[in-house]
């Protein structure tokens, strides 16, 4: 019944808040907000709801337990936990260089007509449908990885399908994000600023090097925003990752698998389970508050650092 | 050594540096553009050659898809569903978006648009599988009571307008089309309203006091003045957000869960992004090569969108 309440009540509340547009502007504009406030919490008491019964059966120990065992209904998610952070880690090392490159290149080295074209490019990749990237890193990005990574070390890799896989192709996969908030940051300095770094004589290098160092904190907030974004990527990251969610890694040249993969890949088998829809909603619900908890700390240091 | 030869040896290695550092840092930027070509380089070429082996164009914009066993086929369920989810998703998306933009980009000062502001923020970084995830939780709680106290009595109650309108409206199933247009429509909602809110928030203030001095009301200065000031990045915004909805996997994988036939949109309906998914993981060929034809009809769509955007933003 509350559900169905929610979903009724939605339509006489956006009629409301555009009736009051008319009316009473403000308060119209009000609701709106209020709407999207109100998303954001109903979805984390959502997840808690749906959640709740493997936490009261296992408490936090579903967070930190690697058995993925469906047919004894232990679920620990810990496996996919470090699948996250190892190709989360692999993407930023790669993509925080390149986006650095992007922002660089975008405002020092190209003629001033390329650089809308780039730009453009850039933003480009970051539309680009994520289940495409996924089929590419399936036919194309893990064969050539797997040869490439074995020509160097023999038999380092011994699947084309592993975290490093995923790992990679998420970095192509947000470099855009970090690469505009850099852009964005590095647009801003004052031009008086940049006519006293080459009045000491630096060379254009030197000069765009003082320029990242200005913008630190838009390089933070790229770079956490670019995390969440790595963090949460599902469909491309669970065509490469390997989907191996019943043993625990930390090698990024195996199989793996990530929180959000997991809940791609198993969720479809879930309802045939009893604890397993509240593991994965578990899982859902460490990736929300993960997305709050970073976007938080972006929004707070480029909100600091404003130029 | 005179301290002139010094200082010369200084500055040559100093422009040394310079360009292997710039050199440095246009190889990295290149280099995140590269994959782009290559990607799209892969899918038009195995892309092309699939569409023309399974049936030409014409037959794989409007066939069914192919079991492992035939020998051409098409995606016209997925193109259909895609199409209508895509087209609901993005309206509601503008709908709500939009004035969700105006309120934080022009209430900058209310202490409530701020705490809206980081909650559209907040969403726009949100990991799209989780939005997929909430709206088949909210899906699952609320559909027999829908079902039971509003569509059922409404779909006997339009039964005489024909019997097309069942393949739009009537009781729903677990995954449904609208519940997929709704995951896209909240995936859309704050990548407009940011773009709107940084219009808005652009705009000069002698502008905007000349509109508030003209348009009489607050909502005709907003919303008719203003407007017409930001029209072209709401057109960007509004087209670059129906792109990347059209090309969203995650969210639909629990909402409109896929489909092989033509149905009607109240029950699991297929879309172009789930099956590229789907059929690339299977071990049939014909059934990969449909997933690259499919992977090449996304784009195009996707580029059409995006040029269109370009060129008018």
């Amino acid at each position: 019944m509350l559900g169905f309440l929610l979903v009724v009540l939605l339509i006489p509340y956006l009629i409301a808040a555009y009736g009051l547009l008319f009316v009473k502007l403000r308060w119209g504009l009000r609701l709106f907000g209020a709407f999207i406030v109100a998303t954001i919490g109903l979805l984390t008491a959502m997840f808690l709801v749906e959640a709740y019964p493997i936490i009261a059966r296992d408490g936090v120990a579903v967070f930190l337990q690697t058995r993925w065992d469906p047919v004894r209904e232990t679920y620990g998610v810990l496996q996919a936990l470090a699948g996250t952070v190892l190709t989360s880690a692999v993407a930023m090392a790669l993509a925080m260089p390149m986006a650095l490159g992007v922002a660089v290149t975008i405002n020092e080295i190209l003629p001033t007509r390329w650089r809308g074209l780039f730009g453009s490019l850039v933003d480009l990749t970051a539309t680009m449908p994520t289940v495409i990237y996924g089929l590419w890193g399936l036919f194309v990005l893990g064969p050539t990885l797997q040869s490439l990574i074995n020509t160097l070390a023999r038999d380092t890799m011994t699947s084309p399908y592993t975290l490093f896989t995923a790992g990679v192709l998420l970095a192509i996969m947000i470099t855009p994000y970090a690469a505009a908030v850099i852009r964005e940051g590095y647009a801003l300095v004052p031009k008086p600023v940049e006519e006293a770094i080459y009045a000491v004589g630096a060379t254009r290098f030197e000069a765009a090097l003082i320029k990242l160092r200005y913008v630190r904190n838009y390089i933070f907030g790229g770079f956490f925003l670019a995390l969440g974004r790595a963090m949460g990527e599902t469909v491309a990251v669970a065509m490469v990752v390997g989907g191996n969610f019943v043993r625990f890694t930390t090698n990024i040249f195996e199989s793996g698998i990530t929180i959000s993969s997991l809940i791609a890949l198993q969720f479809p088998n879930a309802a045939s389970y009893q604890y397993m829809v509240p593991a994965l909603f578990a899982g859902a619900l460490l990736l929300t508050l993960f997305g709050l908890a970073i976007n938080a700390v972006a929004i707070y240091i480029i909100q600091r650092g404003q130029i | 050594m005179t301290a002139e030869r010094k200082a010369e040896n200084i500055t040559a290695v100093r422009m040394v540096i310079n360009w292997l550092g710039l050199g440095l840092f246009a190889f990295l930027g290149v280099a995140a553009v590269v994959p782009l070509f290559l990607i799209i380089g892969d899918v038009y070429i195995k892309g092309v050659d699939a569409i023309n082996r399974l049936g030409g164009l014409w037959h794989f914009l409007t066939g069914l898809p192919p079991t492992p066993f035939d020998e051409s086929g098409g995606i016209g369920p997925m193109l259909v569903g895609t199409l209508y989810m895509t087209a609901l998703g993005a309206l509601l998306g503008i709908a709500v978006g939009f004035p969700l933009g105006v309120y934080i980009g022009e209430m900058r000062k209310e202490k409530f648009a701020n705490v809206a502001r980081a909650g559209v923020n907040v969403l726009v970084e949100f990991p799209t599988i989780v939005v997929g995830l909430f709206v088949y939780a909210v899906m699952s709680l609320a559909k027999e009571d829908i079902n039971r106290y509003l569509l059922g009595p409404l779909s006997n109650a339009i039964s005489p307008v024909g019997g097309w309108i069942t393949q739009f409206i009537g009781p729903l199933d677990g995954f449904n089309a609208y519940a997929g247009a709704a995951a896209l429509s909240i995936i859309m909602i704050p990548y407009v309203a940011l773009i709107t809110a940084s219009a808005y928030a652009s705009i000069e203030q002698p502008l905007r006091e000349a509109a508030y001095a003209t348009a009489g009301r607050e909502f005709n200065a907003l919303f008719v003045v203003l407007r017409k000031a930001v029209s072209r990045a709401v057109l960007t915004a509004a087209l670059l957000g129906t792109a990347k909805i059209a090309g969203e996997t995650a969210p639909l994988l629990f909402t409109a869960f896929g489909n092989f036939y033509y149905a009607p949109f109240t029950g699991p309906t297929g879309a172009v992004p789930l099956w590229v998914w789907y059929a690339a993981q299977t071990p049939y060929e014909v059934q990969i090569a449909s997933a690259y034809g499919a992977a090449a009809v996304l784009l195009t769509i996707i580029l059409t969108i995006f040029i269109i955007a370009r060129i008018r933003g």
